[in-house]
């Protein structure tokens, strides 16, 4: 077959449309290349009676549909932000959070998310040949800039995780301070274990446990369904449990938020102290004031800071140090720790060399698992050394995340024994997720 | 008191979560859970009956280790060859004579001298009827695996499914052409063969006719290696080609339609000279699961011999 190919002549231009036609065929090429790429070979047949197995990670998208997301998402940040810091109206945050939800959630079956992105950009931090994909990466980075300028509106009305369980607060009640300051430790220990198993290759624990997106994508199995309902449920009582009490990514945009120049404030004007706003916050996330009429003299709060000073290394430490005697415990959740752990129980060998130990393993000898270490050709030494170089990974993995843990605590200690004083009503610039309710209540208005 | 008792029941709910995660997580013991990626084969395996338009009429036993290759000659004679040896039953199956050779035979034809054409991993040998050795011809490559040879009055087709790739060579074993070869120009897709099953026929108007397995179809060239027809689709239903690659094996009938055989799901069914399926001769409940190497051959009464590897069995159906 000749190839036949189109050149204009010599001082005509070329018509406009070709070069419609070249924009289209190039658009198509690009929306369509990683498709076609997929179809190489004739794929087997599974229309017949098989069901498909529900996966972590749904079909990738095209390229181009993963820079119309971004694009979508950063659009959505901006209309949100607007709504709440310009137009203060709840209503219209309420209906961007269904639009979120209908598109985050349902259309792009909640992946990437940007509470996952933390996996991704860790591993990539971490393995140099882990390619992290631009979309992802702006996925991960978008809300939190945001966030540093006018606080949590991607909580507010673009995140669907927030959006679905904002629907489920029916019956919020105010927790007290010091449940929320011990329920706060949990993103930090969610946010630690994710960033260290991504980190050393392990799993990716925020979408193993992702608790919406088998909602999302109609195929959630009856134990994820669970999983599901029972934190919903929990939800209606203590509003949006996953985002104050779970999500790591709710950690950095509390961190980033605290930054923030340009923050919803409850009310536009002066406080007149009306106190209408104070039970409104189904978060707790509104900040009494705080008068005193005797404040702690200096030496007092020079001596605490003191105190501090010495205190925060020295949990860190302690902390540190606990997790790296969890080492074992943690790289227990790797495949390839486990794989070594059921090799040396059917070997029966009570120590195999490189650390690895027997745990009480009992495997059998048909396990999937074992079946595909036989297939693979590897020795025993090979499995063993493999386990024991990530044992040696959980070692140092384990100290950060004890010492990350320990500073958090030690952080959350400090907060509460270093007197803040207020004298208005405003949001906590960390927890505020922005959602404009505290504002209907607010009589003062722009 | 009332707003306590939420209170406690949402935390309660709420540590329940993080424990099922937590529990998961760590746990060392492993669910008894079933691979979620299981191909449950059992419900394909089953056919609607009412399709069989054949009945299983005669089974022959040869005594030899492993039988491979059949093949229908002179007077309706079917030869089994195998591992070693071949063998030549009548049409009654009756044992009609045997001969011994070194090696394993993986294919074999007759021409109309009545000679015996025995592929061998990566060479031909040619016996008379009694079995004397008439030829020997040279190695094709170390990479060759002969799975099928076919003749037509002037050529020998060999099918090598380990270099993927269909030979054209003259009655003594010149090489001639190469059929099959990836060629765009030539509209050519190339031969997918996964696994050691690459059958060859030629058709009732003598025209070449290679199962392209890895894409679940037959594909019709000319002798110079021109594609001119294909059909064949991927399904588990009977009307199509179930698994990475099938069929395995394929025959002609007097009217040119195609009797075909698979593996994976063990069946042996018809389809029209044009590629519609047309009935089921042997349904997977005919073979033993697992069975691969469903060679067929047909006599000129149109009854369909299958040999099963795995009965050890020459198979012979009639239509009922």
């Amino acid at each position: 077959m000749r190839r036949i190919k189109s050149i204009p002549a010599k001082g005509l231009k070329t018509p406009a449309g070709t070069t419609a036609r070249t924009f289209i065929l190039t658009f198509f090429s690009v929306l369509f290349s990683t498709a076609m790429a997929v179809r190489r070979f004739p794929k087997p047949e599974f229309e017949t009676n098989y069901i498909q197995p529900s996966t972590q990670i749904p079909v990738p998208r095209a390229e181009l549909l993963a820079y119309l997301d971004v694009f979508v998402l950063l659009v959505s940040l901006s209309i949100v932000t607007w709504l709440i810091l310009k137009k203060r109206s709840r209503l219209w945050v309420f209906a961007m959070s269904v639009f979120s939800l209908a598109y985050f959630g349902f259309y792009r079956e909640g992946c990437v998310c940007s509470i996952g992105a933390i996996q991704n950009v860790s591993l990539a931090l971490f393995d140099n040949t882990f390619v992290l994909p631009l979309s992802v990466l702006l996925f991960f980075i978008l809300p939190l800039v945001f966030t540093a300028f006018f606080g949590r509106t991607f909580c507010a009305a673009v995140c669907p995780f927030g959006a679905m369980q904002d629907f489920f607060a029916f019956k919020p009640q105010a927790l007290s301070s010091r449940l929320n300051t011990v329920l706060g430790i949990l993103p930090y220990l969610y946010l630690g274990l994710a960033v260290l198993f991504a980190a050393t290759g392990t799993d990716f624990i925020i979408c193993r446990y992702d608790p919406f997106v088998g909602i999302f994508r109609f195929n959630a199995s009856f134990g994820m369904f669970l999983f599901s309902g029972i934190l919903l449920l929990s939800g209606v009582f203590i509003a949006r449990p996953y985002c104050r009490f779970l999500c790591p990514y709710g950690v950095l945009l509390n961190w980033t938020s605290r930054f923030s120049r340009r923050h919803l404030t409850i009310t536009p004007k002066e406080c007149i102290q009306c106190r209408l706003c104070e039970h409104s916050c189904p978060y707790d996330a509104i900040e009494v004031p705080v008068t005193s009429k005797s404040p702690e003299s200096r030496p007092v709060r020079v001596r605490k800071m003191m105190i501090l000073t010495v205190f925060v290394p020295f949990i860190v430490l302690v902390f540190g140090y606990a997790g790296s005697r969890m080492q074992d415990t943690l790289a227990g959740v790797d495949s390839r720790v486990k794989l070594a752990k059921e090799v040396m129980a059917l070997s029966g060998k009570q120590d195999a060399g490189y650390g690895m130990q027997d745990a009480g393993y009992k495997m059998q000898d048909d396990s999937y698992e074992i079946k595909a270490y036989k297939a693979s050709g590897k020795t025993e030494s090979q499995v063993y050394s493999e386990a024991s170089a990530v044992v040696k990974k959980f070692y140092i993995g384990g100290w950060l995340f004890g010492g990350f843990i320990g500073l958090a605590i030690a952080l959350m200690i400090g907060g509460r024994i270093m007197p803040v004083y207020r004298t208005d009503y405003v949001t906590s610039k960390g927890r505020c997720f922005s959602c404009l309710r505290c504002v209907d209540y607010c009589p003062v208005k722009s | 008191m009332k707003q306590k008792i939420f209170i406690i029941t949402g935390l309660v709910l709420l540590v329940g979560v993080i424990a099922i995660m937590l529990a998961d997580l760590f746990s060392s013991k492993k669910a008894d859970k079933a691979n979620p990626y299981d191909y449950k084969m059992g419900e394909l395996r089953k056919t609607d009956i009412t399709c069989n338009g054949y009945i299983e009429q005669l089974t022959i036993k040869p005594a030899l280790e492993e039988i491979h290759a059949v093949a229908c000659g002179s007077g309706d004679r079917i030869y089994v060859a195998g591992k070693n040896g071949l063998e030549i039953y009548q049409v009654n199956g009756k044992p009609d004579g045997n001969f011994r050779f070194e090696g394993v035979a993986s294919c074999m034809a007759l021409d109309k001298k009545g000679r015996i054409f025995i592929g061998m991993q990566d060479h031909v040998e040619v016996f008379d009827q009694l079995g004397k050795p008439c030829n020997k011809w040279k190695s094709i490559s170390t990479e060759s695996l002969l799975t099928c040879i076919a003749l037509t009055d002037s050529y020998v087709y060999l099918a090598d499914a380990g270099k993927k790739i269909v030979y054209r060579y003259d009655m003594n074993g010149r090489l001639i052409n190469r059929i099959g070869e990836k060629d765009p120009q030539k509209n050519v897709p190339g031969f997918i063969i996964p696994s050691p099953y690459f059958d060859l026929g030629i058709g009732k108007k003598g025209e070449l006719w290679v199962a392209n397995t890895g894409r679940h179809s037959l594909e019709q060239f000319s002798s110079d290696g021109a594609l001119n027809s294909a059909w064949g689709e991927a399904s588990m239903s009977a009307d199509g080609f179930c698994g990475c690659c099938n069929p395995s094996h394929f025959a002609f009938l007097s009217d040119g339609s195609f009797v075909t055989s698979e593996k994976g799901i063990e069946r042996v069914k018809i389809y029209s000279p044009q590629g519609k399926y047309v009935c089921m001769v042997a349904p997977p409940s005919a073979f033993v699961e697992g069975t691969k190497g469903l060679d067929l051959a047909v006599d000129s009464k149109d009854r369909i011999i299958v040999l099963d590897p795995e009965k050890k069995q020459v198979r012979i159906f009639v239509k009922k």
